[in-house]
C-alpha cells in the first residue's frame, strides 16, 4: 500500500477497533490482499485465499459485502462497500462464493422494489388528495390553518410586531392613542369567544396606512388618522384589519405561500418543522398581501363588526370612497388595498340590508384627536 | 481545521478554527459567534420555496449554514439547542455513520451529508422519524446529544438493544430491526412506547442518556393548559 492508496474497506476483529480498522483491499486471481496502515507508517499485509471466505450481505441496507474468515481470536470480518470493489470481487471469486451475496442482493432489490411501490402509492394517494383539493385548495389551507394553535400565531405576530416597531417612532400616549384604544375596545367587545388579545400601536408617520399581524397585533399610522374626518372612519379601517386577524388571513397566506408541505407539516403535527418554517417567513409577514377574497371577507365582516359595536358604519364607507379618489399623500393602504368604487358599493349594499340601529358616539372628540396630531381645525364644516 | 470542545458537560460549546478559505457546514442556528472574517452563507439555491421544498422533501433540517473564513483565518463557536454533550468524530473516508436528524451539529469540508428516507416501518416506528442523515467522507464530524453521549461498541454479530428515542448515530456497518419491547403491538402503536432497536454489529452505536420526547412530556405536565 502506498500512501496514495486510501483505505477502501473496514476490517473488524477481536483486537481491532470497534468502528473497524480502515484497510486497503486488492483483489487478485487467488484471493484478497489486505493492507493495514499503522501510525508508525509500517504496513501489515495479509493475503487471504478465496477458499477461506464465508460471504454474506450486511450493513443497514444489506448493501455491504461481508467476508468472514478465521476462527476464535483470529476471526476477521471485512466490510466492502464500494460497488466497484464488490463487482471486482464477484468477477474474480469462484461463483459459489458470491452466490449468497447475490441472493441477498436480490432479496434487497425485491424489498426495495416493494418499498418503492409502497412509497409511490402512499405518495400517489397524497398527491391525489392534494390535487383533488387544489381547486378547492382554500379548504385545505383553512383546515391546516385551523390546526395552528393561536399561541404560535401570537408568537409569530409578536416577533414581527416588535421587530417592526423597533424601527418606528411609536406614539406612547395622548388623545390619538386613547381614541384608537377606545375603538379597539368597542370592536373587541363584540367578538364572541375572542381568542386574541388585540394590541394596537399608533406610529408617528405620514404614511396613510394601517395593518394587522397574525395574533392580533395592529399598527395604525398617524397619517391615516390625519386623513380621516371622523373616528368612525378610522374604526372602519380597524374593523377591517381586526377581521384579517380573526379570519386568520395572515396564516392562510403563509400556508399558501409555503405550499403544501407546510400543510402536511401542520397536519402531521411537526411543530418544530413548522416553527422553523415560520421563523424564515417572519420577515415576509410585514409585506404580506391578502387576496381579493380575503379583502372582501374582511370588508364584510368588518362592516358587521362595526355595526354590532354601534359605530356608524357609514364612516367605513366614506373613508373607503375617499381613498378611492386618489390624491396627494402617501396612501400606502392603497398599495395593499386597491380601492375601487365596487368595493364601497358592495359595502353600501350590505349596509342597506342591515336594519337600522341606534349608534353610540365615542367619548372623544375627533377634532381634539386631530388637533393633537397637528391637524389645523380649518376647512372642516 | 482545528476544533476544541469548551465547557464539556451539559452545556458545551465547540470552537472551530478555520484557515483562510476553509469552511464548515453547521446546523442552522448552531452558530454562537465568530470572527469577523467568517461569512455565513445560507444555501438557498432555487429561491426560498425551492430550498424549502427540497429541505422538506429530503428531510434535512431546514437549512444548513456554510460558515466560511472568506476574509482570512478565523474561528467559529457552535452550540446545540438542547443541553447535552458534544462529540467530535474524525471520519477516515471509509467509515460512514447514520445520524438521527437532530444529532448533527457540524461537519468539515470533506464531509458528505446525504438525507435518506428510511423504510416505512423504521420510519413509522423508529423514534428518529422518516429521515436520517448518512454522513461519510473525510474529516471532522460534530454530533450533539440530549444528555450525555454513551458509546456502545459492537463486535461482529454482537447484539444490543436500544430504545429508539435514545439513538444519536450508528455505523453504517451495523444493522438493526425495530422490535416491540414487551407489550403487544397494539399498545406500542397507541402509546408509542415500548419500541426498541435491536442492533447487530460490527460497529459503534452512539446513544443519548436522555429521551427528548419523554422530557417534553414531563415538561408539558407543568404547563397550564388554557381553554
Ligand atoms: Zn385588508
Amino acid at each position: 500500500m502506498t500512501t496514495t492508496d486510501s483505505p477502501n474497506a473496514l476490517c473488524f476483529g477481536e483486537e481491532l477497533p470497534a468502528s473497524g480498522a480502515p484497510c486497503f483491499v486488492q483483489i487478485e486471481g487467488h484471493g484478497l490482499t489486505i493492507t493495514f496502515g499503522s501510525e508508525s507508517g509500517k504496513e501489515a499485509q495479509e493475503t487471504v485465499p478465496f477458499s477461506a471466505f464465508a460471504v454474506s450481505a450486511g450493513g443497514l441496507d444489506h448493501d455491504h459485502l461481508v467476508l468472514k474468515w478465521g476462527e476464535g481470536l483470529l476471526a476477521r470480518t471485512l466490510y466492502l462497500k464500494h460497488p466497484d470493489l464488490i463487482r471486482a470481487f464477484r468477477e474474480a471469486a469462484p461463483d459459489h462464493l458470491s452466490q449468497p451475496f447475490e441472493q441477498a442482493a436480490e432479496r434487497v432489490r425485491q424489498v426495495r422494489h416493494r418499498h418503492r411501490v409502497m412509497w409511490a402509492s402512499v405518495g400517489g394517494s397524497i398527491l391525489a388528495v392534494v390535487l383533488g383539493l387544489w381547486f378547492g385548495a382554500d379548504l385545505l389551507v383553512e383546515m391546516a390553518v385551523s390546526r395552528i394553535p393561536v399561541e404560535w400565531e401570537q408568537k409569530l405576530g409578536e416577533a414581527a410586531y416588535k421587530d417592526f416597531l423597533s424601527h418606528q417612532d411609536v406614539m406612547k400616549e395622548g388623545p390619538a392613542v386613547k381614541a384608537v384604544e377606545e375603538m379597539t375596545q368597542r370592536l373587541a367587545e363584540q367578538i364572541p369567544n375572542n381568542p386574541y388579545k388585540f394590541q394596537v400601536t399608533v406610529v408617528k408617520s405620514d404614511v396613510v396606512n394601517a395593518f394587522a399581524l397574525p395574533g392580533g397585533y395592529v399598527v395604525v399610522f398617524t397619517g391615516l388618522m390625519k386623513k380621516a374626518d371622523s373616528g368612525e372612519e378610522v374604526a372602519g379601517v380597524l374593523g377591517h384589519e381586526l377581521n384579517h386577524v380573526l379570519q386568520r388571513h395572515g396564516m392562510e397566506r403563509i400556508v399558501k405561500n409555503l405550499g403544501i408541505m407546510a400543510v402536511v407539516a401542520i397536519i402531521v403535527g411537526d411543530q418544530q418543522g413548522l416553527i422553523g418554517l415560520m421563523r424564515q417567513v417572519g420577515v415576509e409577514l410585514l409585506t404580506l398581501k391578502f387576496d381579493r377574497a380575503q379583502e372582501m371577507e374582511a370588508d364584510l365582516t368588518g362592516l358587521q363588526l362595526v355595526y354590532r359595536a354601534k359605530i356608524d358604519p357609514k364612516g367605513m364607507i366614506t373613508f373607503f370612497q375617499k381613498l378611492s379618489e386618489k390624491d396627494e399623500g402617501r396612501l400606502e393602504w392603497l398599495s395593499t388595498h386597491p380601492m375601487s368604487s365596487v368595493r364601497a358599493d358592495r359595502l353600501k349594499a350590505e349596509l342597506a340590508a342591515l336594519p337600522r340601529r341606534s349608534l353610540e358616539p365615542f367619548t372623544f372628540q375627533w377634532s381634539e384627536v386631530q388637533g393633537a396630531l397637528g391637524v389645523s381645525p380649518v376647512a372642516v364644516p | 481545521m482545528k476544533s476544541e470542545i469548551l465547557y464539556p458537560g451539559a452545556f458545551p460549546m465547540v470552537r472551530v478554527e478555520l484557515a483562510s478559505g476553509e469552511h464548515i457546514k453547521a446546523e442552522s442556528g448552531a452558530m454562537v459567534g465568530s470572527s469577523p472574517t467568517v461569512d455565513v452563507e445560507s444555501k438557498m439555491e432555487g429561491g426560498f420555496l425551492g430550498a424549502l421544498s427540497r429541505k422538506l422533501l429530503t428531510g434535512e433540517k431546514f437549512f444548513f449554514q456554510t460558515l466560511r473564513a472568506s476574509r482570512g483565518p478565523g474561528e467559529v463557536l457552535l452550540a446545540p439547542t438542547v443541553p447535552g454533550e458534544i462529540v467530535i468524530l474524525e471520519l477516515d473516508g471509509v467509515n460512514e455513520y447514520m445520524v438521527q436528524k437532530d444529532g448533527f451539529l457540524a461537519g468539515a469540508e470533506g464531509i458528505n451529508i446525504e438525507s435518506k428516507m428510511q423504510n416505512l416501518s423504521r420510519g413509522l416506528l423508529g423514534g428518529e422519524g422518516f429521515f436520517i442523515l448518512k454522513i461519510g467522507g473525510k474529516g471532522m464530524l460534530v454530533l450533539n446529544s440530549f444528555g450525555a453521549v454513551h458509546k456502545i461498541e459492537l463486535k461482529p454479530d454482537q447484539e444490543y438493544i436500544v430504545d429508539n428515542s435514545h439513538l444519536v448515530a450508528w455505523s453504517a456497518t451495523t444493522s438493526y430491526n425495530i422490535e416491540k419491547a414487551a407489550s403487544g403491538w397494539v399498545a406500542s402503536f397507541t402509546s408509542g412506547e415500548g419500541l426498541v432497536c435491536r442492533f447487530r454489529g460490527p460497529g459503534i452505536v452512539y446513544i443519548q442518556s436522555r429521551n427528548p420526547g419523554s422530557f417534553g412530556a414531563w415538561i408539558r405536565q407543568f404547563i397550564p393548559v388554557s381553554e
